[in-house]
């Protein structure tokens, strides 16, 4: 039997999570959730995350029922992220590691999204788009590595709705992408906006540019409603990510999808998913909100896996990292 | 706490000592604070070492603005560690 207990705070989401060999047991999560029209910044954040992680910690024991001794490894988030959050999160995953005994294990967050999506799903070698407001890969498991097939160039597909959910002034309550998203279901016209899929990659920071400029020109000329641009938006963003996907699925022969990541729980990204997948006779797979967005369980999960593999930290080496590649890890716990 | 110009480098320096209850308390906070590296910024760099139940830190830096940021910066991390000390502590004895 192995316990092991994860904290994440790398972006506005601190969650600390126990899991005991594939049984989640506790998963409590706060979120810093700015007003409309502002994103989080590192040093916010960062103090946001300080004011309640001791509280979380608490609960997470709490609710699992479980004292300090049960624990049988303390996993925390190396990075990738924000630093300042990042920091933050170590020094109390150290300090606690160090107070009940336990090793530490530095943990690779787009490698807990994937551990814990395999987890839950149970998917059994899928392709993989992880899609978050920090991340847009395409990744797929190969020979010890989980490797990159195509990515954003520039930035995130969940960076480009929340910085148009600014322009418009959305709630960020639960979160912009979750307003964008109900928004969208009651847009009618269909906006034509760039489409840039780069081979196996795909690029957003154009059509942020393009739709910025458009909500300003047609929204007051009234050529188009919020909701129509909110439509037109994720269907061109979403069509771009099934397109990379299908890409490598091809290049892999793979027959499943997982998706992964907070952009992972919008329902019309796993519509349009799924339309594909049926096309080719394969499988999709997604987790519902408490796993795709970011949590304390999944990076447990990469740590139990990590953990009966061999790993450990050592307290010098536990310094975070704002990058950190998901194919810099050795997948140790894979043949 | 202590800040001065050193004379041969012309480096500001500034000097903490934070006491603990015990040596094994003061490691474990010494452990917790030092992985992390400065934030991409030249010209500041710091040192810490435990000598008895005492945490020591020391600073180099070039300019008053960028010590201040690391020193506050510090201040507040080490609040953290010592909170979740007394909330967790004392430490097992291995």
């Amino acid at each position: 039997m192995t316990v092991v207990i994860g904290f994440e705070g790398s972006a506005n989401k601190i969650g600390i999570g126990i899991i005991r060999d594939g049984e989640v047991l506790s998963n409590p999560r706060r979120t810093y959730i700015t007003p409309p029209g502002q994103g989080f910044m590192p040093s916010d954040t960062a103090r946001h995350h300080r004011a309640v992680i001791l509280t979380v910690l608490k609960e997470a024991l709490e609710q699992a029922g479980l004292k300090p001794a049960d624990i049988d490894c303390v996993a925390y988030t190396k990075g990738p992220g924000m630093g300042a959050p990042l920091v933050t999160v170590a020094l109390v995953a150290r300090t606690v590691a160090q107070l009940w005994g336990k090793p530490l294990l530095g943990v690779n967050h787009c490698i807990g999204h994937i551990e814990m999506g395999r987890l839950i799903t149970q998917a059994n070698n899928p392709t993989v788009l992880y899609v978050s407001g920090g991340n847009t890969q395409v990744i797929a498991y190969l020979e010890r590595r989980y490797r990159i097939f195509g990515e954003t160039i520039d930035i995130a597909v969940g960076n480009c709705l929340d910085r148009f959910a600014r322009v418009i002034k959305i709630s960020n309550d639960p979160s912009p992408g979750y307003n964008i998203e109900q928004m969208a279901k009651k847009g009618s016209r269909y906006v034509e906006l760039p489409y840039t899929v780069k081979g196996m990659d795909v690029s957003f920071s154009g059509i942020l540019s393009f739709i910025e400029e458009a909500a300003n020109k047609m929204l007051s000329s009234g050529q188009c409603t919020a909701e129509d641009l909110c439509f037109s938006l994720q269907e061109t963003v979403f069509a771009m990510l099934v397109e990379i996907t299908e890409r490598a699925m091809a290049h892999c022969g793979s027959q499943e999808v997982l998706i992964v990541g907070g952009v992972g729980c919008n329902l019309r990204l796993q519509e349009m998913m799924g339309v594909m997948c049926k096309e080719r006779g394969a499988k999709l797979f997604a987790t519902d909100e408490r796993f795709c967005i970011d949590n304390g369980a999944m990076i447990a999960q990469a740590g139990w896996e990590m953990f009966r593999s061999g790993y450990v930290t050592e307290l010098e080496d536990s310094w975070i990292t704002q990058r950190y590649r998901t194919d810099e890890v050795e997948v140790t716990w894979r043949d | 706490m202590a800040t001065e110009t050193n004379q041969e480098t012309g480096k500001l320096e500034f000097f903490l000592d934070v006491p603990f209850p015990s040596s094994g308390e003061a490691t474990v906070a010494l452990r917790s604070l030092s992985p992390d590296r400065e934030p991409r910024r030249g010209g500041i760099s710091k040192r810490l070492s435990v000598s008895g139940s005492t945490l020591s830190v020391r600073w180099s830096a070039d300019e008053a603005r960028v010590l201040r940021v690391s020193v506050n910066s510090f201040l507040d991390h080490l609040s953290l560690v010592v909170e979740t000390m007394e909330l967790f502590g004392p430490p097992v004895d291995l």
